[in-house]
């Protein structure tokens, strides 16, 4: 009942700020979006086709890749360092740049949209399924092992099923994602989709167009988050306990073993990177190589001011990226903990809250720019938004880790609910809001960057628009492999703080 | 010595700990016959089940040799002739009860019997509950059904780890009456840890008694007599 009061209040809440706003061009209420989609129904279902169907593939090759990604890391654990270097920089990689370089080797068709929609979703998954299939209990291995089976028959007899509940979450948080992924692949070309509409209506000033396509991608997006959840009920899987793991920090190898594997990894990749480009016989103008963005960026003559213009634009887009990035998390935290102390609030919050996760950011990156100016607001707003609903369900989740018995505990000793939050709750949620806050990062980036493509025409998102349009694939490679390393230090910069603050807050839950 | 006899040689078990070693079992020398049941009791924590472990394979000694007739622990259980009942009874919440016990025949890589599998859930009292799942069942409940999951594969060797301690008293009775018979009839070796006494004497042929940590062999006894519970419990108290 509260959802539903929920959903009716914010409906209510849209149109009457719409109509306060007439004439701004900057919102269009439920009834004039109702009434764009009865006038377009052909139209946007054609668009909604072409756009689902690539979301589904992607979902799909995504979700197949995390699968075989994880049960590689759990039949042989030796392989997991690498592997999860290689899945982190592949879901660094900027989705603006990665969009175009995709478009240039695919050609027409939906190549692009859909390699973007798995990319966009494979990593959750992968980090779900990982979880998942650790999450057994010891007997349930000794069991299998006291009958001299190994781990092949424990992956297929134990950990697969086991692992059930996670992947449906994942695939609950993945879906949404993938119909994200497969409209930043439309805006690469494509010939149709809701990505391709939504453009024509950004540059049209189209505003009932624009919040049509917005509205629709997020129904879309809540349908296919309802879906895999009422799969998760009919399965009657219970609910994963944590999502995302902690870092792992007690027995973890030591500093001259990690940089030496670091070395080790980041030689891989390029060699790689190189095979990989040399195998397919791409062409060196589009495709380029490990030697030609050194060159570009280190030792070539135009060095200097191809570093300059770029870090210069990095720069801009840090500068507003990191206020939006603790913005973002520090009001999903405190929302929180603030539904926490008020229950009654978390029933009407949580629906809308869940809606609003699943707005495909590229619709609303124009709308908040359009709302708040171009100006340094716009995209601090943006990345918040971005940050703020995962770290909010992640955190309600973290915050219902807290045994029963610790609760009943305080309620002994007539504790207030503040102290409850304060002494048990939140050491218990903070393994839950780091690893939030690690996922957030490449996050936050992908909307810094998807804002300065689509509405401020500043920052490194624009400078990797425009050298896409203006074929400069040094400087778009370069940008890419710098965004990504970027992306990859401050994902290690959380960690190290996470495993610092979880010895002391919260050891007994830290990853051993 | 016959082809299935268990022959431990100076069997030890040691672990590292933040604290330093720990020894928790002391070399034990001892062999335990085939087609004999025998009890292991002792103090809590005193590496009763770590000799357990260390026999089921799941844990390999620090020093000293084990050979289960001409095989070791592993080549055993590769053609499905051991298996163990855990504290915990570690079903699987996905399947039935029904399916928990298939799964021992599964993982001893036997052939699927309906019609036997039904029999074990019968004899360990959960008729009617074939179709339960272990969510739907009580501690006692969940641990009748791992009991009937390691005696349907028929093993050579069967390991219990305390396994009735969550029993209610009437199942055990019948349980007791019923096990040692069935022991006998499959000529099973079993190796019992187990907390009480009664049980041990009514179960075993051969009790031994151990001390606390590390452990060591205090006593070796052999059921039959009408003494052999006051000798038992005496040893007991010397051990703690």
């Amino acid at each position: 009942m509260a959802r539903w009061l929920g959903l009716a209040l914010a409906i209510v809440l849209w149109e009457i700020l719409a109509r306060l706003n007439a004439g701004s061009f900057v919102i269009a209420g439920p009834i004039a979006v109702a009434d764009y989609i009865y006038m377009n129904t052909g139209l946007l279902g054609r668009a909604l086709g072409a756009t689902f169907q690539a979301a589904v593939w992607g979902f799909l090759w995504g979700n197949l890749a995390a699968c075989c990604l994880a049960c590689l890391v759990v039949l042989f654990p030796r392989t997991e360092r690498v592997v999860n270097v290689f899945a982190l920089l592949v879901f660094c990689l900027p989705l603006v740049a990665t969009g175009p370089i995709l478009r240039v080797l695919y050609g027409p068709g939906a190549g692009p949209q859909i390699t973007l929609a798995a990319l966009a979703v494979y990593y959750t998954s992968y980090l779900a399924l990982l979880v998942g299939l650790r999450a057994v209990p010891q007997s349930w291995m000794d069991l299998v092992q006291s009958y001299g089976r190994g781990s092949v028959t424990t992956l297929l007899q134990i950990r697969l099923r086991a692992s059930v509940p996670y992947l449906i979450a994942a695939l609950q948080i993945g879906a949404p994602v993938a119909f994200l992924g497969a409209m930043v692949g439309e805006f690469t070309g494509a010939e149709r989709g809701l990505g391709v509409l939504t453009l024509r209506a950004m540059r049209g000033l189209d505003v009932d167009a624009t919040w049509a396509i917005a509205s629709i991608a997020t129904a879309v997006s809540v349908l296919a988050f309802q879906v895999f959840g009422r799969l998760g009920d009919w399965l009657q899987t219970d609910r994963p306990t944590l999502l995302l793991s902690a870092a792992q920090t007690k027995n973890g190898p030591a500093a001259w073993q990690r940089v030496l594997t670091a070395a080790a990894i980041a030689l891989l990749v390029v060699v790689v990177w190189q095979v990989l480009m040399d195998v397919f016989g791409l062409n060196r103008f589009f495709a380029k190589r490990p030697a030609d963005v050194w060159t570009y960026l280190i030792s070539g003559s135009n060095a200097t001011a191809a570093r300059e213009t770029l870090f210069a634009a990095l720069g801009q887009t840090l500068w507003l990226t990191f206020p939006g990035y603790f913005a973002g998390l520090l009001l999903g935290a405190g929302l929180a903990a603030a539904v926490v102390i008020l229950p009654g609030v978390a029933a009407a919050i949580l629906p809308v809250a869940v809606a609003l996760r699943s707005v495909p950011i590229i619709t609303t990156a124009p709308l908040i720019v359009l709302a708040l100016g171009r100006g340094s607001l716009g995209t601090i707003t943006i990345v918040a938004v971005m940050i703020f609903f995962p770290t909010l369900v992640a955190c309600l989740q973290g915050l219902r880790q807290t045994p029963g018995q610790v609760h009943e505990l305080f309620q002994t000793y007539a504790a207030s609910r503040l102290r409850l939050l304060r002494l048990a709750q939140i050491p218990a949620m903070l393994p839950a809001f780091f690893a939030a806050a690690r996922m957030a990062v490449p996050a936050a980036l992908l909307a810094a960057t998807t804002t300065e493509w689509l509405a401020t025409g500043t920052g490194i998102g624009n400078l990797m628009a425009l050298t896409a349009s203006t074929s400069d694939y040094n400087m778009l490679w370069s940008a890419v492999v710098v965004l990504a390393l970027i992306a990859m230090v401050f994902y290690m910069a959380v960690e190290v703080v996470e495993q610092k603050v979880l010895a002391v807050y919260a050891s007994e839950q830290v990853r051993r | 010595m016959t082809r299935r006899d268990i022959e431990c040689v100076d069997l030890a078990k040691t672990y590292e700990s933040p604290s330093g070693q720990v020894d928790a079992v002391a070399p034990l020398t001892t062999t335990f016959t085939e087609g004999q049941t025998t009890a292991v009791v002792g103090p809590s924590g005193c590496g009763k089940s770590t000799i357990l472990r260390m026999i089921a394979g799941l844990e390999a000694p620090s020093s000293g040799t084990l050979a289960i007739g001409a095989e070791t622990p592993l080549a055993l259980a590769r053609r499905g002739a051991l298996s163990m009942a855990f504290q915990d009874a570690s079903l699987l919440p996905w399947r039935s009860v029904e399916g928990n016990v298939a799964l021992g025949l599964k993982l001893a890589r036997k052939p699927a019997a309906p019609e036997h599998v039904r029999k074990l859930i019968h004899m360990v009292g959960l008729a009617g509950f074939e179709r339960s799942r272990p969510a739907e069942l009580s501690g006692g409940m969940r641990q009748r059904a791992a009991i009937a999951r390691c005696l349907v594969s028929e093993p050579e060797l069967l390991l219990l780890d305390e396994p009735f301690a969550a029993v209610d008293a009437l199942t055990r009775k019948r349980l007791n009456q019923e096990l040692p018979r069935l022991w006998r009839d499959l000529g099973t070796t079993t190796l019992l840890v187990t907390h009480s006494v009664q049980e041990a004497v009514m179960l075993s042929d051969r009790i031994l008694v151990l001390s606390a940590r590390p452990a060591c062999v205090v006593a070796d006894l052999v059921t039959g007599s009408d003494a052999v519970s006051a000798q038992v419990e005496q040893a007991l108290q010397e051990a703690a």
